[in-house]
């Protein structure tokens, strides 16, 4: 599912034609922009504002010929059982599920949606005027900041009341706030230098500045379409977000979130073909005052320096379709997870090149990565969809940059969770059948899979807490629940209702940098 | 009713229940409440005889619905019975 491939907009013939439509077909577009809107208010945040894909599959002339439009419409009534699909049944009416199947089985997918930097400026929304206004300290009990976890719900419908942002203390396990987002929210970040504010990105591109001392959004500010790529620089001065629609990325000012500088997404592929690209990672470091921004089709991996100009140094061929990458070494290796090559490929932030490229499973997606600390050597941890025959966790020696082991699991990964008090790392299984309601731990010191905990719902993105004494699951689509385990024990200690939970994130975050690490060596490396 | 149903339940049809329920009926209705933005009726909690009609009933067609009509077609005997007995004991 997240293996989309995009290719670049060949509509832009198709798009003139129609500014030139004479009067007469004036009934056909009004219907098709009717169409478009439905579209955009039911689908687009899944699948992409231009028809070509996001977390789901495209839905376009293309990508839908062939398909009976029976089997479409039963499949947008009914929803897709084992997906984040949701049913429609009763939110659309017959004629409008009907009318949509007949316009993208029509339409081809759309060149890339104008969405500049005045756009971005003028998206601003300020719900706080005047934040000297906001409390000092947080207005709910709790020990550090650190504790903060906060999970991406997403809502039934990828929008909607049930679509926010969930702030909870993971040594109670009780909620202390929610930031409702409109659409599903995917990515939170927070901020090194200042623990108050949080943000939150949404799948429409939004970016939500949370106050988490008085637990509401303060700004907020649409970046793009669709795209999910943020990140926050180490002094918190900056944050910078990437869109998959359309092709750009672009640097706000944290704290007010005006944009300052766009950037287009385009460069020569490792085929040597010229391509524009969607956003992958955009990561901050605690090694330098830089952005790291993947651009998934063009195969380059971007470090934007954080000075007059924000400067590009463009490191090329890193992979084909890069996705997501976490960083070691105190932040100054990289790690960036190439989808068709099925290889991880090592740069060194200092120098700006790639180090090596190593083997990992069949399509990488590595989440936010792992990194542990085990008997003097540095092992990280990379988990892979396994879409083909071969279903395992990659491990590697960051030091000497070589595969360690290949751990079999029981199926495709999409996020690895680790803490350095806590002895297992902990793997989402998610292929398409009972194994998604399941997590594996691997023993960090054997490294074997010693249990696996079935949660329910679809299981995914597990993340510990700051302590490490605790385990957070996600069981999102059919579940409506994040589980929590003690870390040693594997009992179930509690559980948080709210709809189809996805990302967990902990404050602990900014302090380990990649989980897994403890905040001491992340002190020693600097 | 809490003691006579949990006496003839027995375990294996709760977990084929709550399988049955997670596949098919919480796409719509969830485990315990539906999306707040749904159309669809919680379950969980609800008199297990009632659910257990109901889904016959959408079965045979004497109750019309689209929607449930070809869902409950799927269903044999023992799915209806598991799936309102799982519902029936969930604390919504």
């Amino acid at each position: 599912m997240n293996t989309i491939k995009k290719h670049l907009p060949k509509s832009v013939l198709i798009g003139l034609a129609a500014i030139l439509l004479p009067f007469g077909a004036q009934a056909t577009s009004d219907t098709s922009k009717n169409t478009h809107q439905l579209y955009e208010d039911n689908c687009a945040s899944c699948h992409g504002s231009d028809y070509g894909g996001f977390i789901a599959p495209g839905l376009n002339a293309d990508s839908l010929k062939g398909r009976s439009p029976t089997a479409l419409r039963s499949l947008i009534m009914t929803g897709s059982f084992d997906t984040l699909m949701p049913p429609f049944f009763g939110r659309l009416s017959d004629d409008d599920i009907r009318g949509l199947v007949k316009y993208l089985q029509t339409t081809p997918k759309q060149a890339n949606p104008a969405w500049t930097i005045d756009d971005i400026k003028a998206s601003i929304k300020v719900y706080v005027k005047d934040e000297s206004t906001l409390p000092a300290k947080p207005t709910y009990a709790i020990n550090s900041m650190d504790d903060v976890i906060g999970v991406a719900a997403r809502g039934k419908y990828g929008r909607g009341s049930g679509s926010k942002a969930v702030f909870i203390n993971s040594v109670t396990h009780k909620q202390i706030g929610e930031i409702p987002t409109g659409t599903a929210a995917h990515i939170i970040d927070y901020n090194p230098a200042n623990p108050r504010w949080a943000y939150v990105k949404t799948d429409t591109a939004e970016i939500f500045k949370v106050d988490l001392y008085s637990m509401q959004a303060v700004r907020s500010v649409k970046t793009g379409f669709n795209g999910p790529g943020l990140g926050v620089s180490r002094d918190g001065k900056y944050i910078m977000a990437g869109s998959y629609v359309p092709h750009n990325a672009v640097i706000l000012d944290a704290d007010t979130l005006e944009p300052l500088k766009t950037f287009e997404l385009e460069g020569v592929d490792p085929d040597g073909k010229m391509v524009s690209s969607d956003s992958g990672m955009i990561i901050g470091t605690p090694f330098a005052d830089i952005f790291a921004i993947a651009l998934e089709n063009a195969g380059q991996v971007w470090v934007v320096d954080l000075k007059e100009g924000f400067p590009v140094t463009k490191i090329e061929n890193v992979g084909r379709h890069l996705h997501d990458a976490f960083l070691s070494h105190g932040g100054s290796k990289l790690m960036v997870a190439s989808y068709d090559d099925s290889i991880v490929t090592a740069i060194d932030l200092k120098d700006r090149k790639i180090i090596k490229k190593l083997e990992a499973g069949c399509v990488p997606h590595v989440g936010g990565g792992s990194v542990v600390e085990v008997d003097g050597r540095t092992l990280g941890f990379g988990t892979n969809f396994g879409d083909c025959d071969k279903m395992v966790v990659s491990v590697w020696d960051l030091d000497k940059m070589e595969v360690v082991k290949q751990v079999p699991v029981s199926g495709g990964t999409e996020s690895p969770a680790a803490h350095a008090n806590a002895p297992y790392v902990a793997v989402d299984i998610i292929s398409k059948d009972r194994r998604a309601r399941t997590i594996q731990l691997i023993d960090k010191k054997t490294l074997e899979v010693v249990k696996t905990l079935d949660v329910g719902g679809h299981a995914y993105f597990p993340e510990y807490s700051a302590d490490g004494k605790f385990l957070y699951v996600s069981a999102g689509y059919s579940g409506d629940e994040v589980v929590v385990y003690d870390s040693k024990s594997l009992e179930k200690v509690a559980s948080v209702q709210m709809e189809s939970p996805a990302g967990i994130f902990s404050h602990g975050r900014v302090r380990y940098m990649t989980r897994g690490l403890s905040p001491d060596e992340m002190k020693g490396a600097k | 009713m809490g003691l006579v149903s949990a006496q003839s339940v027995n375990a294996a049809s709760i977990y084929a229940g709550e399988a049955k329920a997670a596949a098919v009926c919480s796409q719509c209705h969830g485990i315990r409440t539906p999306s707040a933005d749904a159309p669809f009726p919680p379950l969980a909690g609800r008199d297990a005889d009632y659910l257990k009609t109901a889904l016959k009933q959408y079965r045979d067609k004497t109750r019309k619905s689209d929607i449930m009509n070809a869902i409950a077609g799927s269903l044999s005997d023992d799915d209806i019975n598991n799936v309102a007995m799982y519902y029936g004991r969930l604390k919504p």
